[in-house]
């Protein structure tokens, strides 16, 4: 084996991948590694920041990511399977959830159809406990929204299986505050994504009410950070 | 002379390092297991495994880790006993999934190069057993102790399997 260090192989392997996407945080590739299907997170250098404050932060989003996935699967909570972390490129290796859909899209389609309107408030109700079953963990997602959500469909039982993707700016905290404040993400990329659905966030939050031990600090944060949002008056 | 059981033995390209592959060959009553321990050349111990991918996850760490200078043990066998354990104590996961005197199944796992697949005849005939299809693994593995070993928690269970706790532990330890 050669002495000196290389670390290109994961870049060199990325370049046999198919790029999903190119966000402003990282490049999400999707493949196949060790007979398994995978998606390959790779947070590249940014180089308007500082090198040494790049490198510090991309360490940390990774570490983080990685560490609330593993805090998710123990709370008994769907998360994508870490394979491998490559912490010289940034790259993080995550199971594939083939066959899955986001949140986003389902809710955009069952609305179009009388039949599939029904089922989402069952499916609220179910964002909503998981929802609570993580922030009672005190893990935050920091980045809620439906397209981080996915559904995948479980043969054996029927129903669906709801599964929590992107934990790249996630951190652990059991401060109402910040709960509420990740409760308002979701709310405001729910209403703006998906019309009139103020029942249906409704839902999900009566559900996570139930579902969690420490929801009312969380929902009387919730509703003081909806008092401070944009255009709102701080007045009286 | 060992008679022709090429297919027992289990072969996976690892992705990241074109050329190389990770060969593992499993075997039942070994009475040489001391001294196999001695030559290191990585056997694990029985119960501890699921099935041959987390060998291959375990593997495919080390030999990045060894490529990029980072390794936390000695040697890249050692890296991949090491990596296996759920916790960053080494010495803790040579007990637990290194080769121990007087284990009498054992499996040999070998990092190599296309060009150095010779080594497996030679390997092979150190082993005092008999050796067997290395799917074989799953058949031997002893669920309760694994959950335990791994503290897999009961909700855990309802979202993957045992094999998903255990190579997620695997790849997150290093920060955890």
């Amino acid at each position: 084996m050669a002495a000196e260090k290389d670390n290109s192989a994961v870049l060199t392997f990325l370049r046999g991948l198919t790029l999903l996407k190119q966000g402003a945080e990282a490049r999400v590739y999707r493949g196949e590694f060790l007979g398994k299907p995978v998606i390959v997170k790779e947070r590249f250098r940014k180089e308007y920041r500082h090198p040494t404050l790049d490198e510090k932060l991309t360490h940390r989003r990774t570490v983080q990511e990685v560490r609330s996935v593993l805090r998710c699967r123990k709370a008994g909570i769907s998360t994508p399977v870490v394979y491998f972390v490559d912490y010289t490129s940034h790259c993080v290796f995550l199971e594939d959830i083939v066959g899955s859909v986001t949140v986003r899209d389902h809710v955009n389609s069952a609305q179009r159809s009388e039949t599939g309107r029904g089922g989402l408030e069952a499916l609220a109700g179910k964002i909503g406990q998981i929802l609570a079953r993580m922030h009672d963990e005190d893990v935050i997602h920091g980045d809620l929204t439906t397209s981080n959500m996915l559904l995948r469909g479980r043969p054996e039982s029927g129903e669906p299986d709801l599964v929590l993707i992107d934990f790249g700016l996630s951190y652990a905290s059991a401060l109402p505050e910040d709960k509420g404040v990740d409760l308002y993400v979701l709310e405001k990329a729910f209403l703006s994504t998906h019309p009139n659905t103020e029942a249906l966030f409704d839902a999900l939050l009566k559900s996570y009410t139930a579902a969690s031990k420490k929801s009312s600090a969380v929902i009387g944060k919730l509703n003081e950070v909806r008092l401070r949002g944009r255009k709102r008056s701080m007045v009286g | 002379m060992l008679p022709a059981v090429s297919e027992m033995h289990q072969s996976q390209q690892l992705d990241l390092f074109p050329g190389y592959s990770v060969t593992q060959c499993l075997f039942k009553d070994v009475r040489n297991a001391a001294e196999l321990r001695k030559s290191a050349v990585g056997g694990e111990i029985q119960g501890a495994l699921i099935n041959p991918s987390m060998i291959v996850v375990a593997a495919n760490k080390a030999f990045h880790l060894q490529k990029v200078g980072k390794m936390k043990t000695r040697s890249l066998y050692s890296e991949v006993i090491f990596n296996l354990s759920p916790t960053n104590n080494i010495s803790e996961s040579f007990k637990k999934f290194g080769i121990a005197d007087n284990d009498n199944t054992v499996l040999i796992v070998l990092i190599h190069s296309k060009e150095d697949e010779y080594y497996i005849d030679d390997i092979r005939s150190k082993i005092d057993g008999e050796q067997i299809p290395v799917e074989l693994i799953s058949t031997l593995s002893d669920v309760p102790k694994i959950k335990k070993l791994y503290k897999v928690t009961a909700q855990e269970d309802c979202v993957g399997t045992l094999l998903e706790a255990v190579l997620c532990r695997m790849a997150v330890k290093d920060v955890l």
